[in-house]
C-alpha cells in the first residue's frame, strides 16, 4: 500500500554547496521571514520614541513643560543663542520663548502624537474589519450600502470636516481627537477586506470548512481572518501614518488639544511666536526631526511587512 | 540537419533554500521538420529547458553551463546574443505557443492586429495590404476564416479558436522551431484533437521543428516523432516514439506509460474483497439520495435540465458523471452538497430536502455527505498545519473521544490511504506535494465515514503517476468502508474502471447512461462516440485519425444541439435514472 512516490519531492532538491558563508547566512535570514531588516529597523525607530517617553518620565522632570521652567530662548547644549548665552545641561535641547524645556515637551509630546495615531488607526481598523466582513460575507443590500458609504466617504477631505468641527468645539482631549480622525480612516480597510473576503469566500479551504459544518463565525474568524493578517497589518500601519499626519496638521493650525503638549502643538507655538525669524531653530526643528523618525519608522515597517507577506519581493 | 542543439545544458535557480538544479546536463538535438515531445511531471524541468532556448527563463533562473545553438545563426551560442539580437530571434526563428491562450492574447486588440504586431516588430514598415494578406494566410493555415475571425476580439472566440490564433501568430513568420507548451491542457478532448491536428498540419507545411511539452503520454504518442522523458531535471530516456512506447527502458518511463488507464485495458484497481463492506440501509427503503426533477438555471442559461434519479446505499457503488466543461456536471456536484439550491425540483437525502433543514439536521447531513474537490492546493488553509483540516470536522461532528483518539484516528486514516503519518501530519500545506494533499483529503473523508462522497474531478490536478493510486484510495472507500460515491470527471478511461454506472452529460442533459462496459466500451450516442474517438491513446496502432476527421467531429458536435434524447443502456440494482 505504501508508496515511496508520495513522499518524494517533485522538484530536484536545493543544493547549498559552493556558496560562501556570507551567502548562506543571508539565506538563513529567509527561513524566518519576520527577521526582515526593514521591519526590525522600523520597529526599532518606533520603539525608540516610546522609550523616549518612558525613560524621559523616569530620568527627566516632565514638570518643565510649563511656562517659566527656565530662562527663555536657551539654545541646546554647547550652542550660543542670539543673546550670546551658551546652552547648558539644565536644558539640553534648549527652551522656548516662555522658558518651557524642549526636552520635556518632546518627552510628553512625542508619545502623545503616536498615541493619537495608533488609537485612531485601531478604531478605524475595527470598524473596517467589521464592515468589510459584513459586506463581503452577507452581500446583497448590506454590501451595497457599505460599499457606497465607504466610496462616498473616501471622497470627503478629512481635514476640511475636522477643521470645521474643532473650530466649533474648541479644546478637546487627545482621545476625542483620535476618535474624530478614526471617522476618516475606516474606508480603505473596509474596501480591502471586502475584496479579500469576496475572493476567499470561494476558495477551497472555505468550501472545506463549510463541508465540515463550520459556523459562519468560525469561517470568518478562524479560517479567513488569519490569512488576512498581513493585509491588516499593512493597512494598520498605513492608517497610523495618515492619522498622525492629520493630527499634526490640525495641531499646527492651532486646533486640537490646547493644554496637552503634542509635537504639532510645539511646532504651532514656535511658528506663532516667530521662532523662524528669531532663529530659534531647535524649537521647531527638533520636533520635526522626531516626526520624520516616526514616519520613516512606519514606512520601514510597512515595506518590511510587504516583504513578509509577499515572498516575491524578497531578494537575495 | 539539425535546427537546435542543446549541449550539456544545466539550469540553476538560486532560491532562499539554496540552489535548485532545475535541469542537469541535458544534450539534445531537434532535427529539421521533426516533432520532439518533452514529457515529465510538474517540476521535471521540461518547460524550463525549452524556455532556455528562447532565453525566457523566469528569474532568478539562469543557464549555469552548456551551450544552445540555433543552426541558422551559424556558430553563435544563443546564450551569448545581445538582447536586441535575441529579440530578433524570438518569433522569427523560434516561436512559442503558450499554455493558456485565454491569457496570452491581448483582450483589447483585434485578432488581426495581434498578428500584425509580430510582423511589424520584425520587418519594420509593411504596407497595410501586405499585412492583411499575411494575416489572412496565417489564419487560413489554422483553419479559421480570416474574414470572420480577423476583426474579432479574443473574448468573442472559443478556447479552441483562441489556441489556434496563438498557433497562427506563432507560425506567421515561418520560424525554424516552434515550442508549444502544453497547448491543449485547457481544452476538452474533442477540441484538443482538432487543435493538435492543426498544429501538426502547419508545422509540416512550413517544415519547422516542433518541441511539444506535455505530461500526457497518450497525446505525445499521437502527436510527436521522438520523445524525451525528463525526471527531476534529468533526461532519462530519449528515442523515437515507437521505441519509447513499446519498449521503454527506464523504469520511470514504464511507470508513465502504465499510469495511463485504457478503456478496455487492464484494471489498475485491487480486486474487490470477497465480502464487500455493508452499506447504508433504511427499514422502509427510502433511498439514500434522490433528485426530483432538479433543474438549475443561472439567469437565462440552463446549466442542468430536469434530472431525476434515486440512489440507495444498500450496496455501496460508484456512479460516474462524465462530461466536458460546461456540461453541468460540477453544478450537479454542488447541488448534491447543498452549496447551491436548485431552481426547480428538490434534492432529498434520506428522504429529506437538504435545502430545508434545521441547523441540527444540517450538521448531520454534513457529516454524512462529504466531498473531495478538484484542487488539492486550495483545500488547505495555508495558515494552519494540515492537521487542522482533518481534526476540525472530526471534533465538530462529535466523533472524537479526546485528543489522543483524534490523533490515533488521523494516523490510521493516513495509513489507510498509503501515507506515512509522520511524514505528513504536523506539516504546513505548502510543504506537501499535490498528490499528498489530495490523499489527505481522501483520508479526511475516510475519518468521517460518510454515507456518500462526492468526488469532483479528484485527480485532474494531480500528476499522472499518482492518479491511479488516488483513485485506488477512493475505490477502497467503497469496497472497504461502504461509502457510496458520486465520481464527477471528464476522463472516460478512469470512469470506465472505477464506476458501476456511468452518466454522460452534455449541455445539462444526460445523453447516455448505463454500466461502463456498455456506455464507454460500446458507445451508441453520437456525443459519447465522439468523446471516445477523440481520446489520444498511448498506442501507435490506434490512430487518432486525420485532421478532416477532427474537423468533421467538431461539426458533428454542433449538429447535436437539437437531439437530446437520452440513450439508456441497462440498469444496475439500487440506482434508477428516471
Amino acid at each position: 500500500m505504501a508508496d515511496q512516490n508520495a513522499a518524494a519531492p517533485e522538484t530536484a532538491a536545493p543544493d547549498v554547496s559552493g556558496l560562501t558563508k556570507a551567502q548562506i547566512k543571508r539565506m538563513k535570514r529567509f527561513d524566518n521571514p519576520w527577521r526582515n531588516p526593514k521591519l526590525i529597523w522600523g520597529v526599532g525607530l518606533l520603539l525608540s520614541i516610546v522609550a523616549l517617553g518612558i525613560l524621559g518620565r523616569i530620568f527627566w522632570d516632565t514638570e518643565m513643560v510649563f511656562t517659566g521652567s527656565g530662562l527663555p530662548r536657551q539654545a541646546p547644549v554647547g550652542i550660543e543663542n542670539m543673546r550670546g548665552q551658551m546652552g547648558s545641561w539644565a536644558h539640553p535641547l534648549g527652551t522656548d520663548v516662555t522658558g518651557k524645556d524642549i526636552l520635556a515637551l518632546l518627552i510628553v509630546g512625542a508619545p502623545n502624537s503616536l498615541y493619537v495615531g495608533v488609537l485612531a488607526s485601531l478604531i478605524g481598523m475595527s470598524i473596517g474589519i467589521f464592515l468589510g466582513f459584513s459586506a463581503g460575507f452577507i452581500g446583497g443590500r448590506v454590501d451595497d450600502v457599505i460599499r457606497v458609504g465607504s466610496d462616498v466617504m473616501i471622497t470627503i477631505p478629512p481635514l476640511l470636516i475636522l477643521v470645521v468641527f474643532q473650530a466649533a468645539y474648541g479644546d478637546i482631549s487627545l482621545t476625542i481627537m483620535a476618535m474624530l480622525i478614526a471617522c476618516f480612516v475606516w474606508q480603505s480597510p473596509t474596501r480591502l477586506i471586502r475584496a479579500q473576503v469576496l475572493s476567499m469566500r470561494e476558495s477551497g479551504y472555505v468550501q472545506m470548512a463549510r463541508l465540515s459544518g463550520a459556523s459562519t463565525g468560525h469561517i470568518m474568524f478562524r479560517e479567513m481572518l488569519p490569512n488576512l493578517v498581513p493585509y491588516l497589518f499593512g493597512s494598520f500601519i498605513a492608517n497610523v501614518t495618515t492619522s498622525i499626519v492629520t493630527a499634526v496638521g490640525l495641531e499646527v493650525l492651532g486646533l486640537g488639544p490646547q493644554r496637552v503638549p503634542t509635537l504639532g502643538r510645539v511646532i504651532y507655538d514656535a511658528i506663532n511666536s516667530g521662532a523662524l525669524i528669531q532663529n530659534l531653530w531647535w524649537w521647531w526643528g527638533i520636533p520635526t526631526i522626531l516626526l520624520a523618525v516616526m514616519f520613516i519608522g512606519l514606512l520601514l515597517i510597512n515595506l518590511g511587512l510587504d516583504e513578509v507577506s509577499n515572498p516575491r519581493l524578497r531578494r537575495l | 540537419m539539425t535546427i537546435l542543439d542543446f549541449k550539456n545544458v544545466s539550469i540553476d535557480f538560486p532560491t532562499s533554500k539554496g540552489v535548485v538544479h532545475a535541469v542537469t546536463d541535458i544534450s539534445l538535438s531537434v532535427p529539421e521538420g521533426r516533432r520532439i515531445g518533452f514529457i515529465g511531471e510538474s517540476g521535471s524541468g521540461k518547460t524550463t529547458t525549452a524556455l532556455a532556448a528562447m532565453r525566457m527563463l523566469a528569474k532568478p533562473g539562469f543557464v549555469s553551463q552548456g551551450e544552445i545553438h540555433l543552426n541558422s545563426l551559424g556558430k553563435t551560442d544563443i546564450l551569448n546574443l545581445t538582447d536586441e539580437e535575441m529579440r530578433r530571434v524570438r518569433l522569427r526563428k523560434i516561436s512559442y505557443i503558450p499554455q493558456g491562450a485565454m491569457n496570452s492574447l491581448n483582450p483589447v486588440m483585434r485578432i488581426e492586429n495581434q498578428i500584425w504586431d509580430g510582423i511589424i516588430a520584425h520587418e519594420g514598415a509593411v504596407t497595410d495590404v501586405e499585412l492583411k494578406r499575411r494575416s489572412d494566410v496565417a489564419l487560413n493555415g489554422v483553419g479559421l476564416d480570416p474574414e470572420i475571425v480577423g476583426p474579432l476580439y479574443p473574448h468573442e472566440l472559443s478556447g479552441g479558436m483562441k489556441q489556434r490564433v496563438c498557433i497562427a501568430i506563432g507560425v506567421c513568420l515561418d520560424p525554424d522551431l516552434i515550442i508549444a507548451d502544453e497547448p491543449t491542457s485547457a481544452l476538452d478532448v474533442i477540441t484538443q484533437r482538432h487543435v493538435m491536428q492543426t498544429l501538426r498540419d502547419v508545422q509540416a507545411k512550413i517544415g519547422a521543428g516542433l518541441i511539444l511539452i506535455g505530461h500526457d503520454m497518450g497525446l505525445m504518442a499521437q502527436s510527436v516523432d521522438d520523445i524525451a522523458v525528463l525526471k527531476k531535471g534529468e533526461l532519462v530516456e530519449f528515442g523515437p516514439v515507437r521505441q519509447i512506447i513499446e519498449t521503454p527502458q527506464h523504469p520511470y518511463t514504464q511507470e508513465l506509460i502504465s499510469s495511463v488507464p485504457l478503456v478496455g485495458g487492464e484494471s489498475f484497481l485491487d480486486p474487490a474483497p470477497a465480502t464487500p463492506a455493508e452499506g447504508f440501509k433504511t427499514e422502509d427503503g427510502t433511498p439514500l439520495l434522490e433528485l426530483r426533477n432538479v433543474t438549475k438555471r443561472y439567469g437565462s442559461v440552463t446549466a442542468l435540465h430536469p434530472m431525476s434519479f434515486t440512489l440507495d446505499g444498500e450496496v455501496p457503488k460508484i456512479i460516474s458523471i462524465v462530461g466536458q466543461s460546461g456540461s453541468g456536471k460540477s453544478t450537479m456536484g454542488s447541488l448534491m452538497l447543498g452549496f447551491n439550491a436548485p431552481t426547480e425540483g428538490e434534492v432529498l437525502f434520506k428522504g429529506r430536502d437538504i435545502n430545508r433543514q434545521s441547523p441540527d439536521e444540517a450538521l448531520t447531513f454534513r457529516k454524512e455527505v462529504q466531498a473531495v474537490f478538484q484542487d488539492p492546493y486550495a483545500c488547505f488553509n495555508p495558515f494552519y498545519r494540515v492537521n487542522h483540516t482533518l481534526k476540525f470536522p472530526f471534533e465538530r461532528f462529535g466523533l472524537s473521544k479526546g485528543a489522543d483518539h483524534t490523533t490515533e484516528a488521523m494516523e490510521e486514516a493516513c495509513r489507510a490511504v498509503g501515507l506515512a503519518p509522520e511524514t505528513v501530519l504536523g506539516r504546513y500545506p505548502h510543504q506537501l506535494s499535490g498528490g499528498q494533499r489530495q490523499r489527505l483529503i481522501v483520508a479526511r473523508a475516510l475519518m468521517l465515514s460518510p454515507k456518500l462522497l462526492i468526488a469532483d474531478e479528484p485527480v485532474s490536478m494531480v500528476d499522472a503517476s499518482l492518479r491511479a493510486t488516488i483513485l485506488k484510495n477512493i475505490h477502497d472507500l467503497k469496497d472497504r468502508h461502504g461509502i457510496s460515491i458520486i465520481y464527477i470527471t471528464h476522463d472516460l478511461a478512469t470512469a470506465y474502471h472505477v464506476s458501476d454506472y456511468v452518466m454522460v452529460l452534455y449541455k445539462g442533459h444526460v445523453v447516455e447512461a448505463g454500466p461502463p462496459h456498455d456506455v464507454i466500451g460500446d458507445p451508441q450516442h453520437t456525443y459519447t462516440q465522439l468523446l471516445i474517438s477523440s481520446i489520444p491513446w498511448p498506442d501507435l496502432d490506434r490512430d487518432w485519425g486525420s485532421p478532416d476527421d477532427a474537423r468533421s467531429a467538431l461539426e458533428g458536435l454542433s449538429e447535436l444541439e437539437g437531439q437530446q434524447e437520452a440513450i439508456l443502456r441497462g440498469t444496475i440494482p439500487g440506482f434508477k435514472l428516471a
